[in-house]
């Protein structure tokens, strides 16, 4: 699954601004999640149309990026947790998503996703 | 013809010294006072210039508008001014000579980085009171250019008529070439295959060695930099050679020296301090002595290009723009340097100073480049503190690094306004 993050400033109106572009082009927001430090912070997003939200956000003049995530549903979380951690396999971020499901961001996404087809976990990569 | 050997620089340098210094003297008011203790007929090279006193920015405001003039005002054919931040303008006027002189000295710097009458020159520096846009423009017309006079602005219409007139030569300041370049990209014109711009003279502001690696790689084949100020007749005082290591002055023209800054006591070339500029040919307002507040260094050695005229490097920034925070002298150029061989940051920044309690602050706003990865906050904080952690090496004290977002810090035409000094707004300094 692809996930989007945009750089934002860490002041009042920035988060309002960004999610009214996605609003008036349609774009449906799934997940989100925002991480900061002190005056800027990033906000990671799991969206409806990923190549639009791209583009709408980059003719915005914002600072965008992709990255891979998995997403899982939250009652499979403290068993994928113990799974990964046997592993060696770090989640370096999470955050949850509608319809009691959670993103999460691991170091080796290709071991991760190995490991949830032979547990037969049900996933979203 | 500008191709002298040092004994014939030296010949001439003297010969107009003194003729000058006699000029000025019988001329004009304001210099025959200066000179009042002074026997003139002493001042015979360069070195005996220590005994005349500076003539400084200030000189210039008290005797606001034309008190240094040495010739009658019927002899005047132009006004230049130069924006006064607080106060009057600096005014400067021109006689017929002194404007076939500026013409000459700004075709020189054009030839000198190969400009021919091939070329499509695009003046981008503004046309009016500020001296940019008129000197290049005649200077090219002298070497038999095709000159688009745009000025300033209109970005969009600049990098139009860049393509549809094939402009190979593009005069600005280093800041707006790199908004032009930005521009373009956002027009999905990439300058360095749509366009032909084999130089660029960018002058008006100091730059770094960074800001040119930037320029050349996303804009111009070629880009130079340009020394001149309304005083001392406009842009083409100096100028680089296609070796880049110094700008020629020439110095048939202007004597440069450079002084201690706080003391006044002239220094040897290769050591940095403020430069002192005598103009050996200006007949309306001849500036004998003028500290132009620019920091700099003299290299009086030959050049690989094999032109005598001795180099000055890069301005290092001005006095006026230096800040004293806690004590320790910034130039904006220092920190420009290190923001520029960052990745991840836009070449766009502001550079606040505020003091709270007894205790100076030093702020470094810079935008997060467009491709910036943003995935991880660690990676963004880690900029921040490698940005602060570079900073203070370079700098010697603390600075406070916020990043912004891209495009949020306000774009110039022409000088960049970098920096914002809220002790002096506060009334502090």
């Amino acid at each position: 699954m692809k996930q989007l993050s945009v750089f934002l400033e860490n002041r009042p109106g920035r988060l309002a601004n960004l999610l009214k572009i996605l609003e008036e082009n349609k774009i449906k927001l799934l997940a989100m999640g925002i991480a900061e430090a002190g005056n800027y912070g990033i906000v990671r997003m799991i969206v409806d149309k990923f190549e639009k939200a791209i583009e709408v956000l980059r003719n915005a003049n914002m600072a965008v990026n992709q990255a891979d995530v998995i997403i899982i549903d939250l009652d499979r979380l403290t068993e994928v947790a113990k799974l990964f951690g046997e592993l060696g396999i770090n989640i370096d971020y999470a955050y949850s998503m509608n319809d009691n499901k959670i993103v999460l961001k691991v170091d080796n996404e290709e071991n991760a996703i190995k490991i949830l087809n032979n547990k037969g976990i049900k996933f979203i990569a | 013809m500008y191709k002298l050997s040092k004994k014939e620089i030296i010949e001439i340098q003297n010969k107009r010294l003194r003729a000058i210094i006699k000029y000025a003297y019988e001329n004009s008011p304001f210099y025959r006072r200066k000179f009042s203790k002074i026997d003139i007929d002493s001042i015979r090279t360069k070195e005996d210039l220590k005994k005349i006193p500076f003539t400084t920015k200030d000189d210039v405001r008290e005797n606001y508008p034309l008190g240094l003039l040495a010739v009658d005002f019927s002899k005047i054919i132009r006004f230049h001014a130069s924006s006064g931040t607080t106060g009057n303008p600096t005014v400067v006027a021109y006689t017929k000579k002194d404007l076939e002189n500026w013409t000459e000295l700004c075709a020189r710097c054009l030839e000198l980085v190969g400009v021919t009458s091939n070329d499509v020159v695009q003046i981008a520096y503004g046309y009016g009171l500020f001296t940019g846009g008129l000197g290049f423009h005649y200077g090219a017309e002298k070497i038999g250019a095709k000159v688009i006079p745009t000025s300033t602005g209109n970005t969009k219409r600049q990098i139009k008529l860049m393509k549809d007139l094939g402009t190979t030569v593009i005069c600005c300041t280093p800041s707006y070439g790199l908004y032009l370049a930005e521009t373009a990209k956002e027009e999905n014109i990439d300058p360095k295959k749509d366009l032909k711009l084999r130089i660029g003279v960018f002058g008006a502001e100091p730059w770094s060695e960074n800001t040119r690696k930037k320029l050349e790689e996303n804009f111009v084949e070629n880009a130079y930099d340009i020394y001149g100020m309304a005083e001392l007749t406009g842009p083409g005082v100096a100028i680089e050679c296609k070796y880049k290591n110094g700008l020629h002055v020439w110095e048939d023209y202007f004597i440069v020296e450079i002084i201690d800054p706080n003391t006044g006591e002239v220094l040897e070339p290769g050591e940095k301090g403020e430069m002192v500029i005598t103009t050996l040919m200006k007949e309306a307002m001849p500036f004998i002595r003028y500290r132009t507040r620019d920091i700099t260094i003299l290299e009086d050695d030959q050049c690989d290009c094999g032109l005598d005229h001795a180099r000055i490097m890069r301005i290092l920034g001005r006095t006026d723009d230096m800040l004293k925070i806690r004590g320790i002298c910034v130039f904006p150029s220092q920190i420009e340097e290190v923001i520029l061989k960052t990745n991840g940051l836009s070449p766009h920044y502001q550079i606040i100073a505020d003091r709270e309690g007894v205790m100076d602050k030093l702020i470094v706003r810079v935008e997060v480049a467009e491709n910036f990865k943003t995935d991880k906050l660690t990676d963004v904080v880690m900029l921040q503190r490698k940005l602060e952690e570079e900073l203070k090496d370079s700098l010697g004290i603390d600075t406070i690094v916020e990043l912004v977002e891209p495009k949020k810090i306000p774009r110039s035409e022409g000088k960049a306004q970098r920096i914002i000094d809220l002790r002096k707004m506060k009334g502090l300094l």
